[in-house]
């Protein structure tokens, strides 16, 4: 096991589809944050009927797999608009959306978990829309969605793997490159595994006792 | 004011002259000063990469004369199989120099030139399966990259046998990953690949076992379909790597010693 | 309006395909959907035993399930299993790939869902003289199923979605499968992959769907 091919040339090549895996994941999460707690205010707000064509949009895509959601974006944008966009561009657009349709969700729920009772207080208390969803709505919300976004920032990390179809060497298809090399799909797989791991696990963890504190009370 | 109106129709003149004269393909990657090439890095010797992880083979150095030609530097873009039209169709790459059967369902889609080469192919086996000819494949696992000439060759022979079951993995390296692991009896890939792969000793407990009565898989450099101007430059460039000695001698660099395959077909013209 | 030649009779016309495609699609995640609950269900009663060798088993599998990318769960099934000579077929591999990852969020699901069944109860039945097995099973379990219900059609439609992910180890018969065959001989890649997003989003719509209405009728007090 321990005798191996690999070299330190090759390490610094798994390493920078790591970074491209982490760059790839940061960007989507940002942008996809920012998004779906717009998208999830408004919808919120103007009430289910108004807000039906945004809630079909993000409904779609939580319920295609995001393979074919990268393939259709590439062609469309790359095919048919002829928009000269790079795969890293493609991908972090369809993965910033799909993160934004899983946290919309997160942020309604949120919203929504803070009482009615304690937001017309707020209100009668003179406090304006925003100020009350600024000082009242999003300490409350944070505590109930941080957790399930913990979660939803690890799965776009773990589903970043699939942007090697438009042609992003993240660390899943760097590891794959070495296997065509090297030919040593268990050692190179494990490190691979490993690396998803280290990363995932202490924040999963750090969600899950969150979670637990902050229901507590 | 008037003379901003007097600005607005000149430039709109300006515009509606120059529409009609439009750069083409040819002439963007003059301009630009790169060629984008699709090349499938996974497909040793045609295309791979060396021990620091470049990209190497005899599809990238054909990429890399095609952009001396055009006086340009050449930009690889690895694409694996299932993408390498996809990537041209999107504008990720300009040309493909990837290993590309001409087939006529493609040609619907994408322009090809002539052929810039050719290739034959190969039964390989595991070795612990009892394989004599390419017939014997009958009734086994088989396998080979998807998308690719042999591969839609090996799925219509399993479905003519009637027996048997096809395989198709996202890249040629998976392909003989499984053959090696035991998981596929045999695929069939072109001579070349299959004497690197045996050669490499990477993929330990592999034979080649016959050839595959295929018609010689001819492959050419690909690009948009409209793009005739392209074409014609790729068709004349293929026609010089061959007349100059090139072609010989990127077969004797990257396949080896022998005569690399005739490009043309006797009795029929272009 | 684009610069581009929709051809929709191509795709139309390997609709018939697409939809065989679909079923087994529909049959892996369903298969996998089966069987992860029945483990998921053994996983959180190894966590209860309270026996400490089960105990790590079961937390290393929902951790290890959890905090990797389900593609390199599938692919390991396929090529990590074949380096030890365990070959899979692709069908097989992406089956217990996709079982492997079902089964590790169920179980987390299922533990959630324990929480919120007061220990009482338990002690309640083995006061009326059910043993500890009794316990589970007629009166906990029930429970659990029920409250774990929501995150158990959301894994469903999960498990839809990995189907896609076994083209990476040689399958062509599912939905994904089938329609990246078909892009390979027609290069029709838009209009094929429309076609197989509209199915997917259907059979999607069907299971969230179904499943509200399987709970508005089973589970009214």
């Amino acid at each position: 096991m321990f005798d191996t091919a690999l070299t330190a040339a090759d390490f610094a090549f798994l390493a920078r589809g790591a970074g491209m895996t982490i760059v790839v994941t940061l960007i989507s999460v940002i942008a996809g944050t920012i998004l779906g707690i717009v998208f999830g205010v408004f919808r919120y707000q103007v009430g289910p009927i108004w807000a039906a064509p945004l809630t079909f949009v993000l409904d779609v895509f939580r319920s295609i797999p995001l393979l074919i959601q990268l393939v259709l974006a590439n062609a469309f944008l790359g095919t048919i608009l002829r928009l000269n966009m790079s795969g890293f561009t493609v991908a972090c657009i369809i993965l910033s959306l799909y993160t934004a349709a899983f946290c919309a969700e997160i942020v309604r729920g949120g919203i929504e978990a803070v009482p009615m009772t304690t937001r017309r207080a707020a209100r009668s208390l003179g406090m304006t829309w925003g100020q009350d969803m600024r000082s009242i709505v999003l300490p409350l919300a944070t505590r109930v969605a941080l957790p399930s976004w913990i979660g939803l920032a690890l799965g776009v990390m773990k589903d970043s793997a699939l942007v090697y179809i438009v042609q992003v060497t993240e660390l899943l298809k760097s590891t794959q490159i070495l296997i065509t090399r090297l030919q040593e799909p268990l050692l190179l797989l494990m490190i691979c595994g490993a690396f998803y791991f280290v990363i995932s696990f202490p924040l999963a963890r750090f969600g899950g006792y969150l979670e637990k504190r902050w229901s507590n009370d | 004011m008037k003379q901003t109106t007097l600005g607005l129709g000149l430039l709109a003149a300006t515009a509606a002259m120059a529409a009609p004269s439009y750069a083409d393909k040819l002439d963007d990657i003059i301009a630009s000063g790169t060629l984008r090439c699709a090349v499938v890095l996974d497909f040793p010797p045609m295309g791979m990469r060396d021990d620091s992880n470049n990209p190497i083979g005899f599809d990238v150095d054909y990429c890399n004369d095609l952009a001396a030609a055009l006086g340009v530097t050449a930009e690889i873009v690895e694409t694996p199989f299932p993408e390498r039209i996809p990537a041209l169709m999107s504008g990720r790459v300009d040309v493909g120099v990837a290993s590309t059967s001409d087939t006529l369902e493609r040609a619907k889609t994408v322009g090809m030139s002539i052929p810039y080469y050719a290739f034959e192919n190969a039964v390989v086996a595991n070795e612990g399966v009892e394989m004599a000819t390419w017939e014997d494949m009958k009734g086994k696992t088989v396998g080979a990259t998807a998308g690719t000439y042999e591969a839609i060759w090996l799925e219509k022979q399993i479905t003519e046998w009637g027996e048997g079951t096809f395989r198709p993995y996202q890249t040629q390296a998976d392909v003989f990953l499984a053959l090696s692991q035991g998981q596929l009896d045999a695929t069939v890939s072109t001579v070349e690949v299959a004497n690197a792969n045996v050669a490499s000793g990477n993929f330990p407990g592999i034979k080649i076992v016959d050839k595959a009565p295929m018609v010689p898989d001819y492959v050419s450099l690909f690009t948009l379909r409209e793009e005739y101007g392209l074409i014609n430059y790729l068709n004349l460039f293929v026609n010089q790597q061959v007349r100059t000695g090139r072609y010989a001698e990127l077969y004797e660099k990257w396949i080896g010693e022998g005569e690399p395959a005739d490009l043309t077909i006797p009795g029929v013209y272009r | 309006m684009f610069n581009y030649t929709f051809q929709w009779k191509q795709a139309l016309a390997r609709l018939p395909q697409m939809l065989d495609g679909a079923l087994v699609t529909m049959q892996i995640a369903v298969l996998s959907m089966v069987i992860g609950i029945l483990l998921a269900i053994l996983l959180t009663m190894f966590r209860l035993s309270g026996i400490r060798v089960l105990s790590a088993v079961s937390k290393t599998w929902v951790e290890i399930a959890r905090n990797t990318p389900a593609l390199f769960q599938i692919y390991m099934a396929h090529f990590g299993l074949g380096s030890f000579g365990i070959h899979l077929s692709p069908f097989a591999s992406i089956l217990l790939g996709i079982t492997f990852n079902n089964a590790g969020y169920l179980t987390e699901n299922f533990r959630g869902a324990l929480k919120a069944i007061p220990d009482t109860q338990a002690r309640a039945a083995r006061s009326l003289g059910f043993g500890q097995g009794g316990a589970f099973r007629y009166v906990v379990l029930p429970q659990m199923l029920r409250i774990a219900f929501l995150p158990m059609t959301n894994q469903m439609v999960w498990a839809i979605l990995m189907t896609s992910l076994g083209v990476t180890v040689g399958m062509n018969t599912d939905l994904y499968g089938v329609t990246q065959g078909l892009n390979a001989l027609t290069f029709r890649t838009f209009e094929l992959f429309a076609l197989a997003a509209v199915i997917f989003y259907l059979i999607t719509k069907t299971i969230t769907l179904g499943a509200r209405l399987i709970a508005t009728r089973l589970f009214r007090y």
